[in-house]
């Protein structure tokens, strides 16, 4: 696949879903906003430390990776069905296909979390570039685990939501808790956790898209 | 040779067949049109032979690669039409041959031209229909695949598609007469 033909996918489908991304940027802002970010006074600087990152991590992992799936969702086949069939008739493999498809939501998703970034820091309450990156991860997963349900209907459509939800769970708990296990290697246990579990779920989820994707054709998906 | 055979083709999904056994060929350049019992029918046939379903069994072969084993190659062979026609105030025309060059992989310029050459071949038909049918000729395909075409433009439709073989789907034999009858009167 050329970066041209990459683009024009990409592009079209950002095109198409242009409305849903603005109406995820203006949330991401108005949540960013509004979310609390207070902490309670701790004494002790683990827990504090804990406390700080379950309430500062909550809203971006959450309300973001919720974002993502919304926006991994509205790339299923129907909505654009112009863009479905051109797609589909372009000599292309699925794993291609899968990758520029992929491609679409994550851009908008990372915009709206770049847009919860900035109201929180706005807002005076913002999270270091780290919480930022931990976030952005569990979007990428979520998003990529919920692209699978685009081809599925039914009972293992839900499924694959349920653990697009799980996924960014799983992330979060990671992400706050790991250090908690293991107090003495400070922030670096829980970041790599977060980011290896991240990545391992985003690429056998893409991979699994791709497949489903080769796999599938154009009547029953 | 064969720019598109099926052989006892069938397409069931989940148990429920939608398309019956259909065995036939399409020689390079002939054109070929097929009435079928329903629309489902008619959208599915046409979309085996344009390799964007496979078949549950029974053989389709595109200038004999097999869709299951080679779709890429396929689609470099088959052109699709869809039925339903394109939904211009979210697409512009213009965007609209952009993106399915960039999709094949055609130079840009190139494409206008030979968009342009078509379109002028097709005057008449509205450009929600004429644009996919300009569309799927950009990248020179050997067999041009028609879900339900439009009978009245038959004449245009395989003006503009030229020695390209054509394979087309409908739901009355009228219709279809107008694809497979018209053959001589296009090429007289």
């Amino acid at each position: 696949m050329t970066r041209r033909t990459l683009s024009a996918i990409v592009g079209s489908r950002l095109h198409g879903e242009r409305r849903s991304t603005a109406f995820a940027c203006v949330t991401a802002a108005i949540v960013g906003f509004i979310q609390p970010h207070g902490v309670s006074p701790l004494s002790d600087p683990l827990t504090a430390d804990v406390a700080t990152r379950s309430v500062w991590l909550a809203g971006p992992v959450f309300f973001c990776s919720a974002i993502g799936i919304a926006l991994a969702l509205a790339q299923g086949p129907g909505r654009h069905a112009y863009l479905d069939i051109a797609e589909r008739s372009a000599p292309l493999f699925g794993r291609e296909l899968a990758r520029a498809k992929a491609l679409a939501p994550a851009i908008a998703a990372t915009l709206a979390a770049l847009v919860y970034w900035s109201a929180q820091f706005l807002s005076g309450f913002a999270a270091p570039p780290t919480f930022f990156i931990l976030a952005l991860a569990s979007v990428f997963a979520s998003t990529l685990v919920a692209l699978n349900a685009t081809l599925r209907s039914g009972a293992q459509r839900l499924l694959y939501v349920g653990l697009a939800f799980a996924t960014s769970a799983i992330a979060y708990i990671l992400a706050v808790y790991a250090d908690s296990v293991a107090s003495r290697t400070g922030d670096a246990l829980g970041v790599a956790t977060e980011l290896i579990f991240c990545a391992i779920v985003g690429f056998i989820s893409l991979r699994q898209y791709g497949e489903a994707l080769a796999r599938s054709d154009a009547m029953s998906s | 040779m064969h720019v598109l055979r099926m052989l006892d083709a069938r397409y069931a999904p989940r148990g429920e067949t939608i398309v019956a056994p259909a065995t036939f060929d399409v020689a390079p350049g002939e054109h070929v049109a097929r009435v079928c019992a329903t629309a489902a029918e008619a959208q599915a046939l046409a979309m085996m032979g344009a390799a964007l379903v496979k078949p549950t069994s029974g053989i389709v072969l595109i200038g004999e690669y097999d869709p299951r084993v080679q779709p890429v190659h396929c689609k470099r062979i088959a052109a699709f039409v869809p039925h339903d026609p394109l939904p211009l105030p979210e697409m512009s025309v213009d965007h609209f041959i952009d993106y399915r060059a960039a999709l094949w992989d055609i130079d840009t310029e190139r494409a206008r031209a030979h968009a342009q050459i078509l379109l002028d071949r097709l005057s008449g038909l509205h450009e929600a229909f004429a644009y996919p049918i300009v569309a799927a000729l950009l990248g020179c395909p050997s067999l041009l695949v028609l879900d339900r075409p439009q009978p009245f433009f038959a004449k245009k439709i395989l003006a503009a598609a030229g020695p390209c073989a054509v394979f087309s789907t409908h739901l009355d034999a009228a219709a279809a007469f107008e694809f497979s009858a018209k053959l001589e009167a296009v090429h007289a």
